[in-house]
């Protein structure tokens, strides 16, 4: 607890990164395979001679520069503004070991912007020859863009032992290479590479659906067909990419989506299966729907079924990322950090000398034992629960008692090899005092009415203890 | 590649007459104006009904009728790989099919495509659909679950309350005076043989109908001169747009299949007392709503009956519309009954919500 609380009613802070992380991935791979997309349609129409594509391609460059310069940059802040505020902890983590990195990164960008502006505004304006390379240079800026983050996200799941070996000792910014190069990297680079060629003929198929197929059918035709091939690598190649990078996430993770393939028990858990099935469902929705209709009706082909395409591939983009975060439980950074801010090595120590004696923000209200209970609540749970929304901790808990509560607490604090939620629960930290106020506080969540006999007492010691503590200051 | 393809289709021309088949589809229209995507929903109840019945076969592999009822519906919940995800398909294919019948069911009743020649299209729809909803009502028992059997027991003693004929009927259904697992055999036998085959012959005949009427268009599109009506041919270009419509069907259902799915209540106790609550599927909250009310407006029996008569005479009036709708065959549009049929939804869904508002 270094790191104030943010709370977010009803969804909590994860789906605030999540709705906006889902448009901006859509938004930013497009923005990488859109980048090789423009420059080899380009060069095709050059060599060819089909000057009638050129018109449409510059269209097509003007809808891809608002859309990812300006909503892929602004979501792209959002993520950062979201996950400081989220996740704190794991954000310091990722800065401290990774800000080389990310300055690298930045550079890629700037290029990347510039150069996607440079070449809108330069249709027609310099030579043929001069535009086809500022397209290769951001097609290749925008790829390492690509190449960069990828490393950090994969880390998150796989930090790898050489980095683990040296986790919390201040040195870890010396294995920044293995870990960037991390267990799941490359399989990583590749799952996304191909989602990127895929976006890039989604989003063109839209732009190409536009075309008036009635007067211009030998247009439409070739420049819808084209665009639909950019989507056959990912249909050839990402079941074998997707089988790759289940073979090198760790066996714990790869038991968790098989127990969702038996069984809809375990709570939420076998959802993280369900989710990753409607990847699936909707990547093969596309596939038919690209065939159906783009492929062998390129002339008949409407916006509404482009869009209808893009919706297909915003479902798959978002049950993936979901599925990608939710198959890292419990973890935030893969057996290092539990997806609440608690590294694995602190847990000792926050078991023998408390979990909210060392948080800097301690406030006067933590002196009523409901109130530790309810910090306890926020610091532990609320990273993944809220109280009546998303996981809602209420109907978790159903209708167990104090004694249930406090059984349950003791299962998590304990996180014996055999207990149920270790798969997918950080431990619970902190002293017996500590957390038994929690169990307090969770019961008043079940049985409010018991609360409300509660309360006023407590509100009463609390207002006390504030008051003597004003007085002296009076005095 | 295309070579062997037009050879394999030249032989099985030769014997199976194909080209025939070709041409009558090519042939065939249908009507293109506003309404038209009102068409597709008879289309997209017949994909979910394919559905339960490729779903309703695995299930068969694992489901024990009987005793063992609740527990092989346990296994296939919680053990058998992808079990949970055909139950949950079979599930929620049957309310969307329930759902997309009565759009289809409402969509020809205000189109108005009832009229002659199509009253056999109509009566043989409406018998779907009662079929439809016993499908539901006889599977909604099998997983011997404690809201299936007591609302089963609910349902049937609704159905008992009939005079003279009820109670026969509802030992008969139930093998006994009260839901056992004789119960679940019998419901069985319903559900998976005698309604798939009953299922099956009429939708062979309406689906015949339908091929031999073609797509009726409503009054409006009738009235305007056949040189203002446009049309597309029903292969390929209306057939495609079927089948996207199943794809969205598809997506929808394993969406929902995938994010919600059927989870089993405890096991049925008949020595229990009936859990707070228990109300039947969303598609049978009407007609108990409506009994409900009977029953307390009449105290006794007799309130049960009137609304059992009151209901079966809807149904009847319903049924029988082609035959005094007649008025709209001059052109002319039939009021009346578009009055009845907007009584009749308001009706339904007002004591659906009434009925939910009131558990």
């Amino acid at each position: 607890m270094n790191y104030p609380f943010w709370n977010v009613p009803y969804i909590g802070g994860g789906w605030v990164i999540g709705l906006i992380a889902i448009f901006h991935v859509m938004i930013a791979l497009f923005a990488v395979g859109g980048g090789s997309y423009l420059v080899l349609a380009e060069q095709k129409a050059l060599r060819e001679g089909r000057r009638d594509w050129l018109v449409v391609l510059r269209g097509h460059s003007k809808f891809f520069l608002i859309l990812t310069g300006v909503f892929g940059t602004v979501s792209g802040v959002g993520i950062w503004f979201a996950i400081g505020l989220a996740n704190p902890e794991a954000t310091s983590t990722l800065i401290h070991n990774f800000v080389f990195g990310w300055a690298m990164e930045w550079v890629f960008f700037i290029v990347e912007l510039t150069t996607a502006a440079v070449y809108y505004y330069t249709w027609g304006r310099v030579s043929d020859s001069l535009h086809v390379k500022v397209g290769w240079l951001y097609a290749v800026s925008s790829f390492f863009t690509l190449v960069i983050i990828n490393g950090i996200l994969a880390f998150m799941l796989t930090p790898g032992e050489a980095w683990l070996a040296v986790a919390g000792t201040g040195q870890e910014a010396s294995r920044f290479w293995q870990a960037f190069f991390n267990p799941t990297y490359w399989p990583n680079l590749a799952i996304r590479s191909l989602i990127c060629a895929s976006l890039a003929g989604v989003w063109a198929l839209v732009t190409c659906s536009r075309i008036d197929g009635a007067k211009e059918p030998a247009l439409k035709t070739s420049l819808v067909r084209w665009s639909a091939k950019w989507l056959l690598p990912t249909f050839v190649l990402l079941p074998v990419a997707l089988g790759w990078y289940l073979w090198t996430v760790p066996e714990s993770q790869r038991a968790l989506l098989r127990l969702g393939i038996s069984t809809i028990g375990s709570g939420m858990f076998t959802q993280v299966t369900r989710v990753a099935l409607i990847v699936v469902l909707a990547s093969a929705s596309i596939v038919a729907v690209t065939y159906f209709f783009a492929w062998r009706s390129p002339v008949e082909f409407n916006f509404s079924q482009a869009m209808s395409v893009v919706l297909l591939a915003l479902i798959a983009t978002a049950s993936g990322e979901y599925a990608r975060e939710t198959l890292r439980k419990p973890y935030v950074i893969g057996r290092h950090m539990y997806s609440n801010g608690v590294r694995v090595t602190d847990v000792p120590k926050l078991n023998a000398e408390g979990y909210l004696t060392r948080s800097p923000w301690k406030v006067a209200t933590h002196d009523t034992k409901l109130a530790r209970g309810e910090a306890m609540f926020r610091g532990q749970c609320m990273a993944c629960h809220t109280v009546d929304g998303y996981r809602s901790i209420k109907r978790l808990l159903g209708e167990r008692n104090r004694e249930a509560i406090g059984n349950l607490l003791t299962i998590l604090h304990e996180h014996k090899p055999d207990s149920p939620y270790r798969a997918f629960m950080p431990p619970l930290v902190g002293t017996k005092d500590e957390i038994e106020a929690l169990g307090d506080y969770l019961a008043t969540l079940t049985a409010p009415e018991a609360a409300e006999a509660e309360k006023p007492e407590e509100k009463a010691a609390g207002m006390e203890k504030q008051t003597s503590a004003a007085s002296p200051g009076r005095r | 590649m295309k070579a062997l393809w037009s050879s394999i289709y030249a032989w099985a021309d030769e014997r199976l007459d194909l080209r025939e088949w070709v041409e009558f589809a090519k042939k065939k229209t249908v009507p293109v104006h506003r309404h038209s995507a009102w068409y597709y929903w008879g289309g997209i109840a017949m994909f979910f009904f394919l559905v339960q019945g490729v779903t309703g076969v695995l299930l068969l592999l694992y489901y024990r009728p009987g005793p063992e009822a609740y527990d092989s519906v346990r296994q296939i919940t919680y053990d058998i790989s992808f079990g949970w995800l055909v139950r949950s398909v079979h599930s929620w294919a049957a309310n969307l099919m329930v759902a997309a019948v009565f759009v289809h069911m409402f969509s020809v009743f205000f189109m108005k495509a009832y009229r002659k020649p199509r009253e056999f299209g109509w009566w043989s729809g409406v018998l779907l659909l009662l079929l439809t909803m016993m499908f539901g009502f006889s599977g909604y028992l099998l997983p011997m679950d404690e809201l299936a059997f007591f609302a089963t027991k609910v349902g049937m003693e609704i159905a008992a309350s009939l005079p003279w004929l009820g109670p026969k009927m509802a030992d008969l259904v139930r093998g006994g005076p009260d839901v056992c697992e004789y119960t679940v055999h019998r419901f069985f036998a319903l559900h998976v043989v005698v309604l798939p085959v009953a299922f099956t012959g009429l939708l062979a005949f309406h689906l015949w109908l339908v091929q031999k009427h073609g797509n009726a268009s409503p009054p409006s599109e009738e009235a305007k001169p056949a040189s203002e009506r446009q049309t597309m041919p029903f292969f390929p270009n209306f057939l495609m747009r079927d089948f996207a419509m199943w794809l969205v069907a598809f997506n929808v259902l394993c969406v929902l299949a995938f994010l919600f799915p059927w989870d089993l209540g405890p096991q049925a106790d008949a020595l229990k007392p009936a859990p707070a609550g228990i109300h039947p599927e969303w598609y049978f909250m009407s007609s108990f709503q409506v009994l409900k009310v009977f029953g307390q407006w009449f105290p006794g029996a007799l309130g049960e009956m009137l609304g059992m008569v009151v209901f079966t005479a809807g149904l009847v009036l319903w049924f029988l519309v082609p035959l005094y709708d007649g008025t709209s065959a001059s052109g002319r549009r039939a009021i009346r009954a578009t009055w009845f049929g907007l009584f009749a939804l308001a009706v339904l869904v007002l004591t659906t919500i009434w009925g939910y508002l009131a558990l």
